[in-house]
């Protein structure tokens, strides 16, 4: 037997980053749930939300998923030119979420919905805001790709990167099904 | 990546050295191990100093020596500095130096990574004693309970220094978990299997998967609170609906685990002294690391055991009782298997080894001062007592420091190159040893009389003022053995004895490079085929992998 | 000299935390003389003689390591048992009636209200001896933690919600406890204590208390009295009778049959008084009661009329 594994390094180090990110949200999830299991007064998220528009908005965030899934199998098969088209339509589908949140946040503070007017904006805000940060950073991470990939700077063993970036990537989506679910769909009351 | 580790000949230790910016740029994990410690040591410095002044403060009833406020600052940066900037950096210190060379591998799996954990801990800790000096340190305890911490009853900046430093040490804290898991699964030497890792390296690796999964859990509350305090929104005030209990549940949800974390990776280091002194293996491997994962499980499921005077109802409290008491059985199981490694053996009673022993038996005050609190009904009596303080510095010094003066003791030949005074060392432990009790015995007793914890001062009942008198000549008798030891350090790091590869001679493979190791640490990793690889070597008759199948 | 320790319990529910806790540091007790006689008997018996070989090498034995996994279980579910038995007797169910007791904690003093009687008054709690008096326990501000540890369980008293606990004492006295609770900079000196005295005497201090003092005719402390209005004391304090009704410090009304002043930070006595009003930070600095830098003159009315106050 030998300490040789077959384990990524850098998989296995982004693996645990996600869990301990999973953590952090599962705390801000429990502070929402909590407060609005009790939330009397003030806005509530049936009153103020939209879940038609966000929903549409949800779609270009879980398509940016496939996207993504794509771009890493063109890397796979060695494919440059479809890696770079799916790298940027990810970053394309990604910043019109962003736009999306941005917009609602713009609409919520009109109504004057604000995070420190009440239970609903405090804990509404906190979640969303922290995920908004989070795909802005992923943003960031697959628009670096893409600008790599386009010159022609990804190949061969760069894969990892693509694949790791894709992990945090998924994992931000699959956060943003679970805040849609309870935030938006009402899944826990 | 282990591949590369065997045969090369690499750089002698001496061109590593080049002056300050060598240091501060390094991502060699020795270095990098180093500068954790001696950070570390710094900031008990100043634990230590804010200890001495509340105990000049409580020394006698109805002291003015230091005001309230100032008095809340203080214990608050002490129990901040010492778990936070002391305990935990200390342990993530030893591991950085020592898991590389334990499994036989060049450097951490993310140097970069490494050195970035370790900056971001520093800078955390200069941004919490930074508050000093912009308008006054928090002063709501280490655990900041809401409301208190809010803006309405902590109005000046303290609280978000706080709060802000403690997120950039917790994210250096993740950053260190992650690669010392990374770095055990992956960078192994042949032979190394995860069933032979020494146990130290076990331990740490139990011990990165509390801290991935628990950290997270204090940075969300962190941020929650900044949020509040800064955004005026409501999560922890009362006042507009937050709930005060929340903060409580986060709090200890991590705290508890905390707790834990400060306390694993000693473990592990009583489980290399030991044996090593006694001069026979770990006694029953398989029930110490598997009662460590049990620990780190059961160790999620008491936290509310800090709440048991909250008023949340029985049955609550008894479930969170019950996991507290089951925590006993897997800890029961190390202290007799220790007992168990020494029964027979052949001890030689080094200063490392007088801390490990004492560890023992400190750490079992501590434990089963723990245990009394989980029968809820005498929480109700004891909690925030000072019983409650005598009980976590029993765990705390008496556990995790005395461990580390132990692991130092062992390992410092190695990290120098030379020996440290066993003359000096002895002297430095029985200080220790008796100013340790001197100090905190009488906290139990104290707490058993009604006295209160955090108190700025107290009225002059019966056997209060004599008690608190007699814990803060203790404190000072221990300010005289952390002065013998520094002066220890700093004697035998210029003309300590010169201490050869394996001046133990022990068997993990840290053993098996010089003294200091070079810079990619091994000419080459011996053959690992059992639990003690230079055992193996030494006694090719008796070899662990003779017996063990 | 009035005590504070839980092992001088004078009721049944601290009774029982008391007997527990002895029975628990007995096991306690002999688990740590087996570790710690083990140890000695080991740094006795096996320190290394000059010479020696090397010990046999024993890896363990499961049969042993299952033992002491076991013995340690078997003492906790006693253990576990004996606090299910002990938090029956030392916390019993609420009944869901009017409690006769409130007790809301401020930082840094207790206000205390008995419903039946309506009752007023701060920081001295009386009650009649062998009589369980149902307890709510409320906050005003941050966590505090309501300690009497020979008369009851120690209890939190958590912002937005409310507690009920047994207080019960069943012998006379006078009993000390303290806000057990970091509250902030005075939470030194919130300090409790519960006057114990029998039926007759509690219904007549009940009596007392729900009378309206005679306001003082002429003299210093009608002066004090006045001034009393003037100088904004009515801003924060009550008296009955006047028209100080404002809650934000103790009630007044009787203040000169209380025994101390500040939630335990002095005595209460003609000389403490005047310390007190003339500069309160002196003896509980960070208290939320101002210096109103009242002249000396001023001080002494005053303390003429709060003396009045009976
Ligand atoms: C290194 C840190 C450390 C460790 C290891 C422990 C270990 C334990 N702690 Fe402690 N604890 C703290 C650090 C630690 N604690 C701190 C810092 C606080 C205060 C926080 C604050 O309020 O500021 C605290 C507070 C604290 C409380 C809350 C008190 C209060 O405020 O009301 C409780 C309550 O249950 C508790 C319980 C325990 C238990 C059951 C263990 C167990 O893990 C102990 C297990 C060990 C043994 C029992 C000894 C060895 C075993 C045997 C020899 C076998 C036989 C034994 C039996 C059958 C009993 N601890
Ligand atoms: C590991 C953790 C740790 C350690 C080591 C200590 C060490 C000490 N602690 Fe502390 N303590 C806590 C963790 C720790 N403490 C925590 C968590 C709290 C709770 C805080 C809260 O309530 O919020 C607390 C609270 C606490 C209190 C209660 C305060 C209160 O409730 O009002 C007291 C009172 O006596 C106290 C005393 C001491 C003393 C005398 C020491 C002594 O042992 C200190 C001895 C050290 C020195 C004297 C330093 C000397 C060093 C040098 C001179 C430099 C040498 C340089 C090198 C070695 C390089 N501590
Ligand atoms: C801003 C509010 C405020 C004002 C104004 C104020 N007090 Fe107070 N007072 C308090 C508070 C709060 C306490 C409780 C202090 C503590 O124990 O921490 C207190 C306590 C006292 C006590 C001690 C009561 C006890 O039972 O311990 C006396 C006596 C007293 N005040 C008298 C006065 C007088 C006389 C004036 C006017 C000259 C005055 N107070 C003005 C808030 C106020
Ligand atoms: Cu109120 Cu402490
Ligand atoms: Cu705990």
């Amino acid at each position: 037997m030998s300490g040789e594994t077959s384990i990524d390094r850098n998989k296995l180090g982004v693996g645990l980053f996600i869990l301990s990110e999973a953590n952090f949200f599962l705390l801000l999830i429990i502070a929402y749930v909590y407060y609005h299991a009790q939330s009397g007064v003030g806005a509530t998220a049936a009153s103020s939300l939209n879940p038609m528009r966000a929903g549409v908005y949800t779609i270009c965030l879980i398509a940016s998923s496939f996207t993504m899934m794509l771009a890493a199998r063109s890397a796979k098969h060695e494919a440059p030119a479809m890696l770079s088209a799916w790298l940027l339509a990810t970053v394309a589908l990604g910043a019109i979420f962003l736009f999306g949140q941005v917009r609602e946040y713009l609409g919520l503070i009109s109504q004057d919905v604000t995070i420190s007017r009440d239970l609903f904006g405090t804990t509404f805000f906190t979640l969303t805001g922290f995920h908004g940060l989070h795909v802005f950073i992923g943003l960031i991470a697959l628009a670096t790709l893409a600008g790599l990939a386009l010159g022609g700077a990804l190949r061969g063993r760069n894969i990892v990167a693509i694949e790791t970036v894709g992990m945090y990537w998924h994992f931000v989506d699959g956060v943003w099904v679970l805040i849609f679910a309870i935030v938006y769909l009402g899944a826990i009351r | 990546m282990s591949q590369a580790i065997v045969g090369d000949a690499i750089a002698p230790a001496s061109v590593e050295r080049e002056g300050l910016l060598a240091w501060v740029a390094s991502v060699d994990h020795k270095q990098i191990g180093i500068m954790y410690m001696l950070a570390a040591a710094v900031f008990f410095g100043c634990g230590g100093l804010e200890a001495l002044l509340m105990r000049v403060q409580l020394a006698v009833p109805n002291n003015h020596f230091l005001s309230p406020e100032a008095y809340n600052q203080i214990f608050t940066m002490h129990g901040t500095t010492m778990i936070f900037l002391v305990v935990v950096p200390l342990l993530i210190g030893m591991g950085t130096y020592l898991v590389p060379l334990m499994i036989g591998a060049r450097d951490m799996a993310f140097p970069r990574l490494n050195a970035f954990g370790f900056w971001v801990f520093v800078f955390g800790g200069l941004l919490l004693y930074f508050s000093f000096l912009a308008g006054g340190a928090p002063a709501a305890g280490w655990f900041s309970y809401a409301p208190l911490s809010e803006l309405p009853y902590s109005s000046s900046a303290g609280v978000d220094y706080w709060a802000l430093g403690l997120l950039a040490v917790g994210v250096g804290t993740v950053a260190a978990g992650i690669n010392f898991i990374v770095t055990t699964l992956t960078l192994r030497a042949p032979g190394m299997t995860i069933r032979r890792l020494p146990l130290f390296v076990w331990m740490t690796l139990v011990n990165s998967v509390l801290i991935i999964m628990a950290i997270p859990i204090f940075n969300a509350a962190l941020v929650m609170l900044l949020i509040d305090r800064q955004l005026n929104a409501h999560f922890f005030t009362p006042a507009s609906g937050g709930s005060a209990l929340l903060w409580q549940h986060y709090f200890w949800a991590f705290g508890h685990p905390e707790v834990y974390i400060m306390v694993l990776p000693a473990f592990g280091i009583i489980s290399e002294v030991i044996p090593v002194f006694s001069r026979k293996p770990i006694y029953g491997y398989e029930f110490i690391a598997g009662s460590t994962v049990a620990i780190a499980f059961l160790s999620f499921a008491v936290w509310a055991h800090h709440m048991f005077a909250v008023g949340l109802g029985h049955l609550f409290d008894l479930a969170f009782a019950a996991g507290s008491m089951l925590i006993a059985v897997p800890t029961g199981i190390k202290i007799f298997n220790w007992i168990a490694t020494m029964w027979g053996g052949t001890i030689r009673f080094t200063v490392a080894m007088r801390f490990a022993v004492a560890f023992i038996v400190m750490f079992t005050i501590g434990g089963l001062s723990g245990v009394s609190f989980a029968i809820v009904p005498i929480d109700w009596q004891m909690t925030d007592s000072y019983y409650v303080v005598a009980h976590m510095h029993y765990v705390l010094f008496g556990g995790t420091l005395f461990a580390l003066f132990a692991g130092v003791y062992y390992w410092f030949p190695k990290i120098a190159g030379r020996m440290l005074s066993e003359r000096l060392g002895r002297i430095h432990f029985w200080l220790t040893f008796i100013g340790f009790n001197l100090t905190f015995m009488v906290q139990h007793i104290l707490g058993m009389l009604g006295m209160p914890r955090r108190v700025f001062t107290y009225p002059d009942l019966p056997w209060w003022g004599g008690l608190n008198m007699i814990s803060t000549i203790g404190a000072f008798t221990l300010l005289a053995a952390m002065l013998v030891f520094a002066w220890n350090l700093i004697v035998s790091l210029r003309s300590g004895e010169i201490a050869g590869d394996n001046p133990w001679e022990a068997w993990t493979l840290e053993w098996a490079t010089s003294s200091p190791p070079p810079l990619e640490n091994f000419i080459r990793v011996p053959p690992v085929r059992g639990r003690r690889p230079l055992w193996d070597l030494a006694h090719p008759e008796r070899a662990d992998y003779l017996i063990q199948r | 000299m009035p005590g504070s320790s839980p092992f001088n319990p004078v009721s049944p529910q601290a009774q029982a935390i008391a007997a527990s806790f002895n029975s628990t540091l007995i096991i306690l007790g002999v688990i740590f003389a087996i570790v710690a006689g083990l140890t000695l008997y080991i740094i006795i018996r096996f320190r290394a003689q000059p010479g020696a070989s090397m010990p046999a090498q024993d890896f363990g034995s499961p049969r042993l390591e299952i033992a002491w996994t076991i013995a340690p279980a078997i003492l906790l579910v006693i253990m576990f048992s004996l606090s299910m038995r002990t938090m029956r007797v030392s916390d019993p169910p609420r009944e869901s009636r009017e409690p006769d007791l409130v007790v809301i904690a401020h930082q840094w003093w207790w206000e205390l209200y008995y419903p039946r009687s309506g009752v007023t008054t701060a920081n001295e709690i009386h009650l009649p001896v062998g009589r369980a008096m149902l307890v709510r326990l409320e906050s005003a501000d941050v966590v505090h933690d309501f300690w009497l540890p020979q008369l009851a369980r120690k209890i939190d008293a958590v912002p937005g919600r409310s507690n009920h606990f047994w207080l019960q004492a069943d012998q006379p006295g006078v009993f000390l406890g303290a806000c057990a609770e970091f509250c902030g900079n005075e939470h030194a000196w919130m300090r409790l204590r519960a006057i114990a005295e029998d039926e007759d005497r509690f219904n007549r201090w009940q009596i007392e208390q729900a009378t309206i003092p005679a306001p003082p005719e002429r003299g210093l402390a009608a002066d004090g009295a006045r001034i009393f209005e003037l100088r904004t004391c009515v801003n924060c304090h009550a008296i009955q009778g006047t028209i100080a009704y404002k809650r934000i410090g103790p009630d007044l009304t009787h203040l000169a049959m209380r025994q101390t002043l500040g939630a335990g930070a002095l005595d209460n006595g003609h000389d403490n008084l005047a310390r007190w009003l003339a500069n309160p930070a002196a003896f509980k600095p960070g208290s939320h009661m101002p210096d109103l830098q009242l002249s000396s003159d001023e001080v002494n009315a005053l303390v003429a009329y709060l003396e009045s106050l009976r």
